[in-house]
């Protein structure tokens, strides 16, 4: 299988080109209320093209991480909106949200979530079952494996989590992402576990589905990495900042 | 404390319930002190109401001094002389055609206390003050008198004494119960005496059956001697309490898993804590004594709910079982022996489990344990490699066998709490299916339609009376009677030899025969005499009211119960006469007329008088049944609960990949449903298992055939309400831990 594929032409996407795949506005997230409130992020807007790689860093605490979750439909703003691709996600039901997500996102974590008791193909498989119940098992078997043997990691399909490299489980957590062609990924610190060289063979995959047509949101402290984006994003305290104010 | 109250502050909401649960199921063993609480408290009653130790009931004293020769046995503290007459009686609220009335001295307060809880004690012909529940004060019960003229007696009060507790019974003047039953004298007497050892009693009753027979005066039952200051009625509730102490016994069980099951969760999620910790210098032994201290204080902590709440729930349950068989309001009693048994159950089981989780938890390698989020690694196990192999069903399917195979201990521990809920409910179940058969085949082989009996205790109807009978085929004289064989009291039953009210068909051996040769030749239930070894060709020594008498066997009948059937002219010679019978059958439901003085039942009568009783037993066994089945309940309600929090990260981690409530919930059901039904057919197993095994307790201890009656047909509603139960916890937890959002559950695992 070919990894980098393009993503088909999404069904609400508006006919005109040049319309962001994501648009923010006035995005803000807090937690708690009254003295005690703790802000997340505030009052953000971004735009993030189709195609783009967009890298948000920013100390620990700066929101990057809060909005990332946001962009990838695993959080709510408290306050603002998101659109992607065409559809106001801040206000899908739970249900609407977790369906939009099996088909229009892969999200990447730092700390992979794999399911412990599935092996690898079966991890990769999950994310295809979950967003189209009516595949045939054989080809959703098909497209893990090709997945799986994307990110080299064919031969190891029927190893557990626990049986993996932490380099090998990030490998895995790609595979699922891409599995289902997503329009967007996000990748929340995908490298932040891992050691530089296999950090570097994430990156590239990562980077790979960019080019093919993929939007992907990398989020990062690591300002090695993080310059290899088309577009660098940087937060502090919640708010967007210009890259040298961090 | 500081330490635990950290814990309390990291997971508030699971530590109440664990602690909950725990309090519950210790309260739940406060089951156990149901005897010792209704024994403490039915002896302080004999005491304090001076009842009698020695109760004879006798012919018609006349006018034969039967006090003053009582009296004048050694170790004779107290007589009182009464006449006890049962009267048939118009519509009153217990639906009893049959209502025994007591005539005493009310004033006399030396034997026998009686008290008026309402209104008065009476003090006029014609009062009357009644047991609880067989009329108010100020209504008035029309009684049949002897020379069948209805009268009418005034309730003036409710109440009664500690001896008739529990029986619907009238007291009245002794002259009212005179002119009700046509008693010239007495016919009973209570008697206090100076020594209460069963053996005093015995010769005590010995004496004093040939001092009144030298003046003509027969006894007509069986004395009832109340040996060491017991109460009649702790025979039963002694064996109420064998039922009591299994169901006392799956609540231990179930407590027993919940502590173990808790104890383990408490002490594994802290692997990785512990694994730190170890990586940071800290030594296993320390470590371990902490992690049990942890477990102790939780197990404390619910001590110190659970004690209390056993302390409720054993005294509600023994009120409801004196209130119910006594009607008597027990005071509040401790049982100290359970309390302290129950608090050293939960501390040492604690700290027990503990040590062997702490053992294991530090044991682990500490690469692995500071890798794995809750410190074990699924795939470590054979049976984990085993089970990772299979492909069957869908992803979902395998993730939830997998995590069920995974979390072995949580899985053995919902099964067993399901079994024990199961088990509980069928039992109670069962206990009616078998009451309920048992009742119907005591009933089977009779074909008498109505039951006419004397109003006294004597064989007071005589040879001119049946005479007149005799010509109507429908009518047949008999007598009922208490015996004792081999130190078991037995039903008596005199009855012609061609009888037409009972199937005269004989498991062994034959009925009883006519004619003079097989006078004393005696038919035994089967299952009696099985049980004490007695056979056909057998003779038998039957201690009656006027002494013993030898009987041989001929035969074993089919009647459930301890009965002996003789002759029913054999057993008026027995009895002393001058009477001949004590009760007339009829094949139809029509009296015969011209019984003055005697009361007629129905067979209606008698399966609504059985209907009462067993609703009684099926309300308290249902009140603890459904005390172990709350406690169940809460424990599998805990264990999902803890289960589904620790997997909380996989569960976000579904629904961040796209995964629905619904499937969420879906990976829960299917986890849940095979142990479920693993626990249901285990439960279906030990329920019957248990059932038979109380039945069988009861058949050895009354030897008697009771026969049991498996609940079969209350299997698919009780399975079903259990799998339900479980889906209802298991949705309304998914639920709870779906509420938080998916990246602020997987923040929290990082």
């Amino acid at each position: 299988m070919e990894l980098i594929t393009a993503p088909p032409p999404p069904v609400s996407a508006p006919a005109v080109a040049p319309t962001p795949l994501i648009g923010a506005t006035d995005l803000t997230r807090r937690w708690g209320k009254g003295v005690t409130a703790q802000l997340g992020i505030d009052r953000i807007d971004l735009a993030i093209e189709r195609a783009e790689l967009v890298a948000i860093v920013g100390p620990s605490g700066s929101g990057k991480s809060t909005l990332g979750a946001i962009l990838a439909g695993i959080d709510r703003p408290t306050a603002g909106s998101v659109v992607v691709d065409g559809t106001r996600i801040d206000r899908l039901t739970d249900d609407g949200l977790a369906r939009w997500r099996g088909r229009n996102v892969g999200i990447v974590f730092q700390d992979f979530h794999l399911l412990p008791t599935l092996d690898a193909r079966e991890n990769v498989e999950l994310a295809l079952k979950l967003a189209d119940g009516s595949m045939s098992r054989r080809e959703r078997r098909r497209r893990s494996l090709d997945a799986l043997d994307a990110v080299g990691l064919a031969a190891k399909a029927k190893r557990l989590p626990t049986q993996l490299s932490g380099g090998e489980q990030q490998r895995v957590a790609v595979a699922r992402a891409v599995v289902n062609q997503p329009t967007l990924v996000v990748a929340d610190e995908p490298t932040g576990s891992l050691d530089q060289e296999s950090g570097a063979v994430v990156f590239d995959l990562l980077a790979a589905l960019a080019t093919s047509g993929t939007t992907v949101v990398i989020i990062t402290h690591d300002r090695h990495l993080a310059v290899r984006a088309d577009r660098v994003v940087s937060m502090l305290d919640g708010r967007v900042v210009p890259t040298e104010a961090v | 404390m500081r330490q635990a109250y950290r814990e309390f502050r990291r997971a508030p909401a699971r530590i109440i319930t664990s602690v909950l649960a725990l309090a519950l199921a210790l309260g739940a063993m406060g089951v156990f002190a149901i005897p010792a609480v209704a024994s403490s408290s039915l002896r302080e009653t004999v005491g304090r109401d001076r009842m009698a130790d020695l109760v004879l009931s006798t012919t018609d004293t006349g006018t034969t001094d039967v006090v003053a020769i009582a009296e004048s046995i050694d170790g004779v503290e107290g007589v009182r002389a009464e006449v006890a007459v049962a009267v048939g009686t118009g519509p009153v609220r217990t639906g009893a055609a049959l209502l025994p009335l007591v005539g005493r001295d009310l004033d006399d307060h030396d034997v026998d206390v009686i008290s008026a809880t309402s209104g008065r004690l009476p003090s006029a012909a014609n009062e009357v003050l009644v047991a609880d529940g067989v009329a108010e004060v100020g209504e008035t019960i029309e009684v049949t008198t002897s020379d069948q003229r209805r009268r009418a007696l005034v309730v003036v009060g409710v109440g009664g004494t500690s001896f008739w507790a529990g029986e619907q019974v009238g007291f009245t003047t002794i002259a009212t119960a005179r002119a009700l039953g046509g008693v010239d004298g007495a016919n009973r007497l209570a008697i206090r005496v100076t020594d209460h050892s069963p053996d005093a009693l015995r010769s005590m009753s010995d004496q004093l059956r040939l001092r009144l027979a030298d003046e003509g005066v027969m006894l007509t039952n069986l004395p009832v001697a109340v040996p060491n200051g017991t109460h009649p009625i702790e025979d039963d509730i002694t064996q109420v309490s064998t039922l009591i102490g299994f169901l006392g016994i799956v609540a231990g069980l179930v407590a027993l898993v919940l502590l173990g099951s808790t104890t383990n969760t408490l002490i594994t999620e802290r692997t990785r804590e512990a694994a730190v910790m170890r990586a940071l210098g800290a030594q296993a032994r320390p470590l371990r004594r902490r992690l049990r201290r942890l477990a102790v204080v939780i197990a404390a902590a619910a001590a110190v709910i659970g004690l209390p709440l056993g302390i409720l729930v054993s005294n509600v349950i023994a009120r409801m079982v004196m209130q119910e068989f006594l009607d008597v309001t027990p005071g509040f009693a401790v049982s100290v022996r359970v309390l302290a048994i129950s608090a050293v159950f939960a501390i040492v089981g604690a700290a027990l489990v503990a040590s062997g989780a702490a053992r294991r938890v530090t044991r682990i390698p500490l690469a692995t344990a500071l890798r794995d989020r809750d410190g074990s690694p699924f795939g470590r196990r054979w049976s984990e490699r085993v089970v990772a192999r299979g492909r069957l069903g869908g992803l979902l399917d395998r993730a939830a066998v997998r995590n069920a195979v995974h979390r072995r201990s949580r899985s053995v521990a919902v099964v067993a709490q399901v079994t024990a809920a199961v088990a509980a409910l069928l039992v109670i179940a069962s206990l009616a299916t078998t009451v309920n058969a048992f009742n119907a085949s005591e009933y089977e082989p009779w074909s008498w339609g109505s039951r006419t009996t004397v109003a006294g205790t004597g064989l007071d109807i005589d040879p001119g009376t049946i005479a007149g009978l005799v010509e109507d085929q429908r009518v047949e004289p008999a007598i009922e009677t208490i015996g004792e064989f081999d130190g078991w009291e037995i039903d008596v039953i005199g009855l012609e030899p061609g009888t037409h009210m009972i199937e005269r068909t004989v498991d062994r051996g034959m009925w009883l025969p006519a004619g003079e040769d097989h006078a004393n030749d005696a038919v035994v239930s089967t299952g009696f005499a099985d049980r004490v070894g007695v056979d056909v060709g057998d003779d038998i020594a039957v201690r009656l009211a006027t002494g013993t008498t030898t009987y041989h066997v001929v035969g074993l009948h089919p009647l459930r119960g301890r009965t002996v059937f003789v002759d029913v002219g054999t057993l008026a010679d027995d009895l002393g006469r001058p009477g001949s019978a004590n009760v007339i059958f009829t094949s139809d439901d029509q009296a015969p007329a011209g019984l003055a003085g005697l009361t007629t039942t129905v067979r209606l009568d008698d399966f609504a008088s059985d209907d009462r009783g067993r609703s009684a037993i099926l309300l308290i066994f249902g009140a603890i049944g459904l005390v172990v089945v709350a406690v169940a309940g809460l424990a599998v309600a805990s264990s999902l609960a803890v289960n589904v929090y620790e997997r909380r990260h996989e569960f976000a981690a579904v629904r961040a990949i796209g995964g629905r409530s619904g499937q969420v919930m879906r990976i829960v059901t299917v986890e849940l449903l095979p142990l479920a039904t693993v626990g249901v057919v285990a439960g279906v197993g030990l329920g019957h298992l248990g059932g038979r095994a109380i039945m069988e307790s009861f058949e050895r201890a009354d030897a008697v055939d009771i026969g049991f009656v498996f609940a079969t047909g209350a299997i698919p509603a009780v399975a079903a309400t259990v799998v339900a139960g479980c889906l209802v916890i298991g949705g309304l937890t998914v639920r709870k831990v779906s509420r938080r959002s998916v990246a602020a559950t997987l923040r929290s695992a990082s």
